[in-house]
């Protein structure tokens, strides 16, 4: 198991490496560059010269990117174009907004999403089957912004129960907290939510009608417990892996969402930098993404045999 | 059978929703349309102290006033810095940290002295070796400033209180060019202006003289600045624009970065914002009906569309002239900016309200449009019936759309055109080389000196690469220029000069959109936003 782990850990360099070369390349390779942007219409040649020069972008792209890459295994991610902070530094101003957006939305999605499967599966022979199925497809159909901006619309606007906008740390007190994440992750999270039940749903009742949960109804098993023991636990492995697919992509911003809602978040950092060409930083971002998305899929698969005991790595 | 009923259901229902959901949509409408309540009320005494929060929609760069030219910092940066000199409501040159000045017989040395007793933030007193300081720096980093320290020899503090400036040459606009809010010269501690040299000033440098002093930012969210309250103001009333008496009732003023205007709007209708900047004119009519909002509109600048004349086939004046009677500007607009409000047709250089730049003579080129003389002069011409590109920015929705607009116009004479929309900074980029393009629609922000405007710098990206003795010839007569009238005699000769020589092409004034709550007392914007000498009422 935890050779298993380090073999996962150490298989995350080459990754990393890959990810690295593409996105310094897309980034130097796209048009546009911060000296001319931050001198704006009217810079001369001469002025943008001399910003790249001490941008140090006047240097070949191979010079850059070995010098890049060696500061980053030193642990030195570079410096903002624009507000020569640090980017790790950067990174970490923005990664609490989007980890409580991912945190409430996942809380909820989980709330919501968990109960509903189990009801229906329950419920498995009537009417509410299909009622269901319509509801979580509606869910997942809904563009994200209009949603937003409807419930904005509704609950902030018209019955001003919600902030329009703005964020609140969670060390602002967990009311504030709540009152100003709630109506994002809530938009986030209508649309994972059914996801989530259907392939909860669909484990469910593909479960239900196996040997084992015969042989369990035969020895008199309640029917609570063969839902929620048997069930349940046996239509997890799947829902996992779509939860944590969720919990990458919401750890990696959610560009449309922090917008409508002025959340400082890693999408708003992503967009920001891109727009002005903030190279290092962009850099910084992709490779925390990426690094995100390696690292949640390793803790899924290493959830996978504390769920189901007969998984074994080694 | 069974199937087809559930599906059924589900199909009700999911309508239902929809319905519903539509409703919450509309009831928006509704509620917004009661009467609006007149514009101010009364103003009554002022109040003191609160928290301004302010929508802002682009993050500046840096504050430093000094280094970019750019509207964020500007607007931002002048509650933080003074000037000494610096434009009051009229655009009319007023004293700011200075008290007054002498010049030469010879135009050549200027004495300046300083208000005493006038507070930097950190709690020291301005004196003039601070003051030259800044003007060292300034003629470093500044646009303007760099224009102008090409005229300067030496700057020298005579005395605790006199700064004196020897020039190369002659040079009338010199308090001008230090008046400028582009690029201003913000007095700033000797000590920070050393330290800063040519690299824009750190959170920590941000020491000024104004009314508000900087306090916090938290890059991507907002910028908080407090009341200064060893503020030395001026003892005369507000002269408006950027000097005269100013007064912080704010504690606080937080410039919140917000990108949607749809945010701006709905925040400012639950008070979540006292004041937006840069909504699209289109919200013009939902905000004037909306009982707690007034619309706060402003001129800024000009939408222009400029001809690369390096290279055929718009280095043949014919050809130029052939496109500036193939423009119908009128059409242009109309469509362009719809209400009437948010634009007007006028040739000239500068704005309306710019009493001392502004003039008229000589525009008459400006509404030309003739289709058939077009035609005819483009076919005397050398245009060879190639295809023009025209590059614009598709961040901006006016430039999309004039471009567009030019497109069908041109095409009806004769050109052949493609339009090539980038993102703004590709866009800077293709700009930069004569192949990429053949026109380039842009707008520019209000000038304050014929030298600044960047649509006929010559021999630069900005105007095309325009080369003309005669518009060189103006500029250094303009330098010389002392009387009003000797001024308004070039202004006429400059216009005469860019319509019969047609380096580019004005589209049209443009005017900008704020919002602001009913609460805002004797709100007064001029350029941009200005938050002292206002206040919310309760």
């Amino acid at each position: 198991m935890i050779k298993y782990t380090l073999r996962r850990l150490f298989s995350l360099i080459p990754v990393m490496f890959i990810v690295s070369i593409i996105v310094f390349m897309i980034v130097h390779l796209t048009p546009g560059n911060p000296a001319t942007l931050i001198l704006g219409e009217e810079s001369t040649k001469e002025s943008v010269a001399q910003l790249e020069k001490q941008l140090g972008l006047d240097k070949p792209l191979l010079v850059q990117f070995f010098y890049w890459l060696k500061n980053i295994l030193m642990g030195d991610f570079g410096q903002s174009v624009y507000s020569s902070e640090p980017v790790l530094r950067i990174i970490l101003n923005h990664i609490g907004p989007t980890f409580s957006l991912t945190i409430f939305a996942l809380i909820l999605i989980l709330l919501i999403a968990i109960p509903t499967a189990i009801f229906v599966v329950w419920k498995r022979n009537s009417l509410l089957d299909p009622l269901f199925i319509s509801v979580t497809l509606l869910g997942v159909s809904i563009p994200e912004f209009w949603f937003a901006i409807l419930l904005v619309l509704g609950f902030a606007v018209t019955f001003p129960i919600f902030p329009v906008a703005g964020y609140a740390a969670f060390g602002d007190g967990v009311l504030n907290w709540i009152y100003h994440l709630f109506l994002p992750a809530f938009v986030l999270a209508a649309v994972e939510i059914g996801l989530v039940a259907r392939m909860l749903r669909d484990g469910m009742l593909e479960a239900v009608n196996q040997d084992y949960i015969r042989t369990a109804r035969a020895k008199g098993v309640k029917e609570s417990i063969v839902l929620m023991k048997h069930v349940f636990s046996n239509a997890l492995i799947p829902t996992t892996t779509v939860i944590a697919t969720i919990v990458a992509g919401l750890m990696g911003g959610t560009v449309i969402i922090e917008t409508i809602f002025t959340i400082p978040g890693i999408g708003q950092l992503l967009i920001d930098s891109i727009y002005r060409r903030d190279y290092p930083v962009i850099q910084g971002v992709i490779l925390f993404i990426a690094a995100i998305y390696v690292l949640v899929n390793l803790f899924v698969d290493l959830l996978y045999t504390f769920l189901d005991p007969r998984i074994r790595y080694d | 059978m069974k199937t087809a009923k559930h599906r059924k259901v589900g199909f009700i229902f999911v309508l239902c929703l929809l319905v519903i959901a539509s409703l919450v949509g509309c009831s928006k409408d509704t509620t917004s349309k009661t009467a609006k309540t007149g514009g101010e009320e009364s103003a009554g005494e002022p109040t003191n102290g609160g928290l301004l929060k302010v929508a802002y929609q682009s993050e500046p760069d840096t504050l430093d006033w000094s280094y970019t030219g750019a509207s964020p910092t500007r607007d931002i940066g002048w509650h933080i810095f003074e000037t000494l000199f610096a434009l009051d409501k009229n655009f009319a040159i007023k004293p700011m940290v200075a008290k007054d000045y002498k010049v030469s017989k010879d135009g050549l040395t200027y004495t300046m002295n300083l208000r005493e007793g006038v507070h930097f933030h950190d709690g020291s007193t301005v004196t003039a070796k601070d003051a030259a300081a800044s003007i060292d720096r300034w003629r470093k980093v500044s646009s303007v400033g760099k224009i102008t320290g090409a005229y300067m020899d030496t700057v020298k503090a005579v005395n605790d209180k006199t700064v004196e400036i020897k020039l190369k040459k002659d040079y009338k606009p010199f308090i001008a060019s230090m008046a400028a809010p582009k690029s201003a010269l913000i007095v700033i501690p000797a000590k920070i202006a050393n330290e800063a040299g040519e690299q824009p000033l750190k959170p920590e440098q941000l020491i000024g003289t104004g009314p508000y002093k900087f306090e916090k930012w938290d890059k991507g969210q907002k910028i908080i600045l407090s009341k200064f309250k060893d503020y030395s103001a001026r003892t005369e009333t507000d002269w408006g624009g950027l000097t005269g008496k100013k007064t912080a009732h704010f504690d606080k003023i937080e410039f919140q970065i917000v990108k949607d205007s749809q945010v701006m709007l709905n925040g400012l209708k639950t008070g979540l914002y006292d004041y937006a900047q840069n909504i699209p004119a289109d919200l013009y009519d939902v905000v004037s009906s909306t009982p707690n909002i007034d619309p706060v509109t402003y001129i800024n600048g000009y939408s222009t569309m400029t001809p690369d004349k390096s290279e055929a086939p718009f280095n043949d004046l014919k050809v130029r002239q052939a496109l500036n009677y193939a423009l119908d500007k009128q059409a242009i607009a109309e469509a362009t900016y719809g209400n009437k409000k948010f634009y007007s047709l006028d040739g000239a250089l500068f704005d309306p309200e710019q009493t001392e730049l502004y003039s008229k003579e000589g525009t008459n080129g400006y509404l030309a449009y003739d289709k058939e003389k077009a035609k005819k002069l483009l076919k005397e011409s050398s245009y060879d019936g190639r295809t023009l590109k025209i590059i614009y920015s598709n961040n901006n929705e006016n430039y999309k759309k004039i471009s567009q607009i030019v497109k069908q116009q041109m095409e009806e004479v004769g050109f052949k055109v493609e339009l090539a929309p980038y993102e703004w900074a590709t866009f800077l980029d293709k700009w930069k080389d004569p192949k990429n393009w053949d026109l380039e629609v842009v707008g520019w922000s209000t000038r304050f000196a014929p030298s600044e405007l960047g649509m006929l710098s010559l021999g630069t990206e900005s105007s095309g690469w325009y080369k003309s003795d005669r518009w060189q010839d103006l500029l250094d007569q303009w330098g010389k220029a002392e009387t009003k009238e000797q001024k308004k005699d070039i202004l006429t000769k400059m216009n005469q000069t860019v319509y019969e020589e047609l380096p580019f092409y004005k589209i049209a004034n443009e005017t900008s959109l704020d919002i602001k709550s009913h609460k805002l007392q004797e709100y007064d914007n001029w350029l941009g936003q200005r938050f002292w000498n206002t206040w919310k009422s309760k």
